[in-house]
């Protein structure tokens, strides 16, 4: 479980996520949807515990994150993939791109062998980037070029990357807000897919029929903390909060 | 009929040579040997300090990286001359006798590859995008790891950083002429002389066409020296 307890963080004098309270458990589905600017990607960067919250205590599978020391933290970070807005894929070939997570889980002489061994020519593709890429539907790109993909096949290729080294929890900021409907169903199919193996996952969105469609729980990230979070059906039916429910309908405008 | 016309139109160029034997040989090598690893050096010091420049904030950056940038127009004659008083026999050096060495040469040109390899290999650096540093790091990348994947990202950069640098060692002639002496041994093979000193010295004595042949020497070693970086580039591109 990851477990964010009041957490907040501030740049100088602005504060971008004030007092937020959110646990995410493997094999669910957390939406974080709110208005554009309102502190999702911060608050994602917390949860891969990139960024450390100026208040607040961050725990993943019990462990505190921020008082372990920096080789544990790796550690704890290795059970989180993150898909950033962008791709950002390496300037290499698409295998590559998806191997990397595990290739750097490797001791260095594994990997100064394989560095030497491509240099002979193929040592094989590992089958965990062929079962990843095969949750995308991309296997047949394996040897082409990141950078000849489209768009959203390279967000896709994105998310292999990410699920390749079997993660325990998988953060989206905003997969598919560029993408096609198409991508973007290929994209949601493979978010279920990894919450049926128990991964636990939370994705940052803007579009809230996203949220209704793939996640299990959802919070309302309106400025201050979440207005609401709860399942996803009684905050889109039913929301007690009076902003959330402006929100929703469309009538709080940002 | 025009065959025969050859040797002839030729001659000056590959028959008068007043070359002995071994000549144009040892100073290619002494050239490569210099040059090489005043830039391979260079390279191996400047790449790490592009990286942390690069990567980190600290108090006097923008010193640091003027710094780099007025060396990139140190004038080789200048820079010879400091390495001179260094190495020189009252100089602090001194003791190591490298005056007059290939040493010594090899000293003042890492002086001069180091800027500008520093410097565009920093701007390959950071230009790279912040994005794929946090790509690197979020599947599970140490700080080393997202160093060798900034380095690979700029890979381009950093090999047109190297030829630069390359370029700027073999071509110049102030520095390797006051501190290498342009010397020969006594069997007319070089020690200290280089393609560049070579050409200034025949130049002087009224051998123009040597220095010519010299001249195309020159040319065709960094012509040759690109092809094979630019063709590593490619190879490496296609091979990942």
């Amino acid at each position: 479980m990851i477990r964010l307890s009041n957490v907040s963080q501030a740049y100088g004098e602005e504060t971008v996520v004030e007092d937020v309270t959110l646990s995410v458990d493997p094999g669910e589905v957390v939406a974080v949807i709110g208005p554009s600017g309102v502190g999702k990607t911060t608050l994602l960067r917390i949860l891969a515990l990139f960024n450390r919250p100026t208040a607040g205590t961050v725990e993943l599978d019990g462990q505190s994150v921020w008082s372990a020391g920096e080789d544990e933290r790796l550690q704890l970070r290795r059970r989180v993939g993150t898909v950033f807005q962008e791709a950002s894929l390496f300037d290499a070939s698409v295998a590559r791109n998806v191997e990397y997570g595990l290739r750097v889980r490797q001791p260095w002489e594994n990997r100064l062998r394989d560095t030497l061994w491509s240099i002979v020519g193929s040592n094989g593709t590992p089958k965990a980037v062929k079962r990843s890429l095969d949750v995308v539907g991309l296997r047949d790109k394996l040897d082409q070029q990141a950078r000849s993909l489209s768009g959203g096949e390279a967000q896709r290729v994105s998310f292999a990357r990410a699920l390749a080294y079997d993660p325990s929890y998988l953060l989206l900021d905003e997969p598919t807000s560029d993408l096609d409907p198409r991508n973007t169903d290929v994209i949601e199919e493979a978010v279920l897919e990894a919450r049926d193996r128990g991964i636990g996952v939370v994705v940052a969105t803007h579009d809230m029929h996203q949220a209704e469609r793939i996640a299990d729980r959802v919070g309302v990230l309106l400025g201050d903390g979440f207005t609401e979070i709860g399942p996803t059906e009684t905050i889109f039916e039913n929301p007690t909060d009076d902003r959330t429910q402006q929100f929703i309908s469309g009538e709080l405008v940002y | 009929m025009s065959v025969s016309l050859e040797p002839a139109l030729l001659s000056p160029a590959l028959v008068d040579f007043p070359f002995r034997e071994g000549y144009v040989r040892s100073i290619i090598y002494v050239s490569l040997y210099v040059s090489g690893i005043a830039v391979a050096l260079s390279t191996l010091f400047s790449i790490p300090v592009a990286v942390v420049m690069g990567f980190t904030d600290f108090p006097g950056k923008q010193f640091v990286k003027s710094v780099i940038n007025t060396g990139m127009g140190f004038p080789s004659v200048v820079v010879g001359l400091l390495v001179l008083f260094i190495v020189s026999n009252q100089g602090p050096l001194g003791s190591l006798e490298l005056i007059f060495t290939k040493e010594a040469m090899i000293i003042s040109q890492f002086v001069l590859a180091t800027p500008p390899i520093t410097a565009i290999s920093l701007a390959a650096i950071t230009g790279v995008s912040e994005n794929v540093r946090d790509a690197a790091r979020a599947l599970g990348g140490t700080r080393l790891d997202v160093a060798l994947v900034v380095i690979k990202e700029a890979r381009y950069g950093i090999a047109t950083a190297i030829l630069a640098g390359f370029g700027r060692a073999i071509s110049e002639v102030g520095s390797v002429l006051i501190v290498g002496g342009n010397i020969t041994s006594a069997s007319g093979i070089s020690q200290t002389r280089t393609l560049t000193t070579a050409i200034q010295l025949e130049a002087r004595q009224g051998q123009y066409d040597t220095a010519m042949v010299l001249g195309a020497v020159l040319l065709a070693l960094v012509l040759t020296v690109n092809a094979v970086v630019v063709r590593f580039g490619d190879e490496g591109s296609v091979n990942q």
